[in-house]
């Protein structure tokens, strides 16, 4: 499947006794200097965020420019620069702003460079070389890392497979994918990390969550895809990471969580954001949504029979197996799991799809669970 | 009281103000690199090897000679050459654009970089900026040359 | 391509009856005893924190990753005790010796330990208290516009290759989401410096980017990695010393302080991966050898691209007076010939013996550098 440039260099003539030429004599083509393009002067707006993406948004180096369909640039061009012919295709999937904009891109990237934190460094491992959890929490929070260290690397796979196919003039969202696939091989090491240091290593794999990842990352287009992963999964483990946080039993995995939280609310907001726009934007897709979100959430309540997850949780919500902590456990877990139905209806709600409710199965699971919770005398 | 250049307490005295200073270095990342100097003086030579781990420069000792294959790489140059380069640092506070290593070393003309393997050559690059930095704590040492 | 669940789980009984055991109290507890190793792991050293290499134990290690992986093709973490029905995510780097190098853990901490932020760490403003004259301002522009071009080349290729390697590869994986973010991080800071100049972009390079496609879309790992970390990373290094040494402005030097580290991190990958690629499997060496004098001429498409070359002889001169371009041009032959010979010194150390002996771009090179 390799790409061959349409010159062999080396046997160029031409080029090779042009360069030759302009090493020897000094006297240089610079056609370049001609490039029809626009002249900007860029400031800081703002002098202690910096320069930022949004200070170029200028003429036609700007996003706002971006026209719907992307004609004029399928090659590796930075936007706004001469582009002439002989440039290669990069054979972009994905030319279409509406599939891929979100209003704020740019900001969500700049916040990500900003916002970078190092698991290894600023998180307090030492601290817990006195802490002795007892055995049932040790494992249930094992349990649940070994689950969270499996979801979140399909959070680098689905947009790092996208990122390729975006047209470059796309660079801001590029950009941003980038920085979120950085953000997940994080997540996905303060996991891993916090598993083999609790005494008890991994736990078992989640074959029905498994299923999840697979609709996750092979979807027919990035819209759906983002859909699916910024808006329902991430949207999932961000209440469950509020929750998460909430549950734990160390100072340090507070801290993880709260971590993970900053750059999880990104991917969320970039993908509420995203969602909006496509909807303003590419009317006729209304329906694909919806009919992914028909499978997103089909996969999504299949999870609630993951059983080695939800009973993890419970322990870890309940503080350990005694009967009254498994009763307070299952409350928690209840509120937990109709909190996550809930802000998702929100979310779609906010983002312009109200509609949502109405077809939605998943709703009326929620609406069962709801009022089974409320006679069982569960406060919501 | 003015240190001498060269000499391990020259190095040591950076090695103290670098402590001093771990926020900025910390800021800079890790730095993880045994390298050699070599001062050369009217064909006699001068060698030091430092090794810096984590953030710090852990070790500094004087020898008679730089074994390439113990060190990434080495810096060699002449003693003014890198007096130059330390007077600079001490007028400005760091150095200036045509006296850091980089610039000093880029075609080996002033200072060269000696190697025995390209993967230790590129650490200088991979570590830069804290081994610029490094040298540009010179600025707060009394230096003197012999 | 999308990817349908088994069923419509929620009109299926056994959920139902799954989620209302255990919420009624009934925990099954089927996890509790799982089949894998206890571990607890400790940072051996406080100031560095915990790295992968303090986790690198027994059966969750990196060093016990097989060189072929037959029974792991889902998500499951290493070391978790897989069971019931996984998915296959089809994965077809599955070999250990076509992505490993033994540098890889060291390099992702490296990576996350060395970050920076190009909209505050370069003081852009700078340009606007000193300006550059004209003519040094639009090389400048055209050479980071050039610089873009490598960057989303760059990028792009850790992007296409993740989701094809096997999940086993944690470390590596995660070493290659760090590679993307540090090109758009690249991209980025080109981008910001080649505008805020005020010379605008200049033109995108036809030769660089036929060159750049061809190493982008190499067939396999280790061929592409060879190119696009080795090679390409390569001259990224050379040309960010190159433009740091003769720096037009403080913008100018300080980026490019980043940026040479940023980009020797892509070299030091490059050879360790080819190193452990030959290492491991002696028998590629002829084919691997063949590739590299099929697309060696890339080299040249880069490096000889007028888009790449007029600037730099205007930057390293500091003008277009004809005694500037003068000294432009003997610094810019210097420098080739440094890019070259850096080039191949990484090839030899790598495990392909006699490149520059072998090498049909390398006596162009010296013609070329000598005709200055
Ligand atoms: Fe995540
Ligand atoms: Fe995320």
């Amino acid at each position: 499947m390799a790409y061959l440039s349409t010159t062999n260099y080396l046997e160029d003539k031409d080029f090779i006794d042009k360069w030759l030429y302009t090493m020897r004599t000094g006297e240089m083509d610079l056609s370049w200097m001609k490039a029809a393009t626009e002249k900007v002067k860029p400031h800081e707006a703002n002098s202690r965020r910096g320069l930022t993406y949004r200070d170029l948004d200028l003429g036609s180096y700007g996003f706002t420019g971006v026209p719907e369909k992307v004609r004029g640039n399928r090659s590796y061009a930075p936007r706004g620069a001469e582009i002439p012919a002989g440039v290669p295709d990069a054979q972009p999937w994905v030319s279409r702003k509406s599939e891929v904009w979100a209003f704020n891109t740019e900001s969500y990237y700049e916040e990500a460079v900003s916002r970078q934190w190092n698991v290894t460094t600023d998180i307090p491992w030492e601290r817990l070389d006195s802490v002795e959890l007892p055995e049932t929490i040790g494992k249930a929070l094992s349990q649940l890392m070994t689950f969270l260290t499996e979801v979140e690397m399909i959070a680098t796979d689905t947009p790092a497979m996208w990122l390729p196919r975006l047209n470059p003039d796309f660079i801001e969202v590029k950009a941003f994918i980038a920085a979120q696939a950085m953000d997940e091989a994080r997540h996905t090491e303060a996991f891993r990390k916090r598993a083999l240091t609790t005494g008890w290593g991994l736990m078992k794999a989640s074959p029905v969550n498994e299923m999840a990842l697979k609709h996750l990352r092979d979807a027919d287009s990035f819209s759906e895809m983002s859909v699916a992963l910024h808006l329902v999964a991430e949207g999932n483990v961000l209440t469950m990471f509020r929750f998460s946080e909430y549950l734990s039993p160390t100072d340090v995995d507070k801290r993880i969580f709260r971590l993970v939280m900053q750059d999880e609310a990104r991917h969320v907001g970039y993908g509420m954001q995203h969602f909006k726009y496509v909807l303003e934007n590419f009317p006729e897709k209304r329906e694909v949504l919806h009919a992914h979100l028909d499978e997103a959430e089909n996969i999504s309540f299949a999870g609630s029979a993951a059983t080695e997850l939800t009973e993890s949780f419970i322990i870890l919500a309940g503080g350990g197996l005694k009967k009254e902590n498994i009763e307070e456990g299952i409350k928690i877990t209840t509120k937990f799991n109709l909190k996550q139905m809930e802000e998702h209806f929100e979310r779609l709600d906010k983002c312009g799809m109200p509609e949502r409710k109405q077809r939605s199965k998943l709703y009326q699971m929620y609406e069962m669970g709801r009022a089974a919770a409320e006679a069982a005398g569960i406060k919501l | 009281m003015a240190i001498s250049f060269p000499s391990t307490d020259y190095f040591e005295a950076l090695k103290g103000k670098m402590t001093a200073q771990q926020e900025k270095f910390r800021r800079l990342g890790f730095i993880d690199t045994t390298f050699g100097v070599k001062v050369g003086n009217n064909g006699k030579a001068r060698n030091f090897v430092l090794e810096f781990e984590v953030f710090d420069l852990k070790n500094v000792r004087e020898v008679d000679a730089i074994d390439l294959k113990k060190v990434d790489f080495m810096i060699e140059g002449d003693a003014r050459v890198w007096r130059e380069m330390i007077e600079n640092i001490h007028r400005n506070g760091e150095a200036d654009s045509s006296h850091d290593l980089n610039t000093l070393a880029h075609f080996g003309e002033q200072l060269k970089i000696v190697y025995d393997d390209p993967d230790g050559h590129d650490k200088l690059y991979r570590f830069m900026e804290s081994i610029q930095k490094f040298f540009d704590l010179s600025s707060q040492v009394e230096v003197s040359f012999s | 391509m999308a990817f349908y669940a088994d069923k419509d789980y929620t009109t299926d009984q056994t959920v139902f009856e799954a989620v209302n055991q255990v919420m009624s109290g009934n925990l099954t507890l089927f996890w509790y005893d799982a089949k894998t190793e206890k571990v607890k792991g400790k940072p051996t050293d406080l100031r560095r924190g915990l790295t992968y290499k303090d986790l690198d134990l027994g059966s969750y290690g990196y060093s016990s990753i097989p060189e072929n992986l037959r029974t792991s093709q889902s998500m499951v973490a290493r070391g978790s005790e897989k069971w019931g029905n996984l998915p296959d995510m089809g994965y077809v780097v599955n070999r250990k010796s076509e992505i490993w190098a033994d540098n890889v853990t060291y390099l992702y901490e490296e990576d996350k330990s060395r970050r920076w932020t190009p909209a505050v760490d370069v003081p852009w403003s700078d340009l606007d208290a000193h300006p550059i004259a004209a003519p040094i301002e639009a090389a400048c522009s055209q050479l980071y516009t050039f610089l873009q071009e490598c960057a989303l080349v760059s990028m792009d290729f850790a992007a296409r290759w993740v989701p094809l390697v096997n999940q086993d590869f944690i470390e590596q994986k995660s070493w290659m989401c760090a590679q993307m973010f540090n090109w758009a991080r690249l991209n980025e800071a080109f981008r910001k410096r080649a505008l805020c100049g005020g010379a605008g972009l200049g033109r995108a390079s036809v030769s660089g980017e036929q060159g750049l496609k061809e190493w982008l879309w190499a067939d396999s790992y280790p061929k592409g990695s060879l190119s696009i970390n080795l090679s390409l990373g390569g001259i990224v290094l050379a040309i960010c010393r190159h433009v740091a040494a003769f720096a037009p402005s403080k913008v100018d030097r300080v980026l490019m302080g980043y940026a040479m580290q940023d980009s020797a991190r892509q070299t030091a990958y490059g050879s360790g991966q080819l190193r452990y690629y030959l290492t491991h499997r002696p028998a590629e060496m002829s084919a691997m050898q063949e590739y590299v004098d099929d697309s060696e001429h890339v080299m040249l498409a880069l490096l000889g691209s007028p888009e790449l070359i007029e600037p730099l002889i205007i930057i390293s001169g500091g003008g277009l007076q004809k005694d500037q371009v003068q000294a432009g041009r003997a610094a810019v032959a210097k420098f080739l010939r440094l890019a070259i010979s850096e080039y191949f010194e990484r090839l030899e150390a790598a495990g392909l013996a006699a490149s520059r002996t072998r090498s049909r771009i390398a006596p162009v090179v010296e013609r070329i550098s000598a005709a200055a």
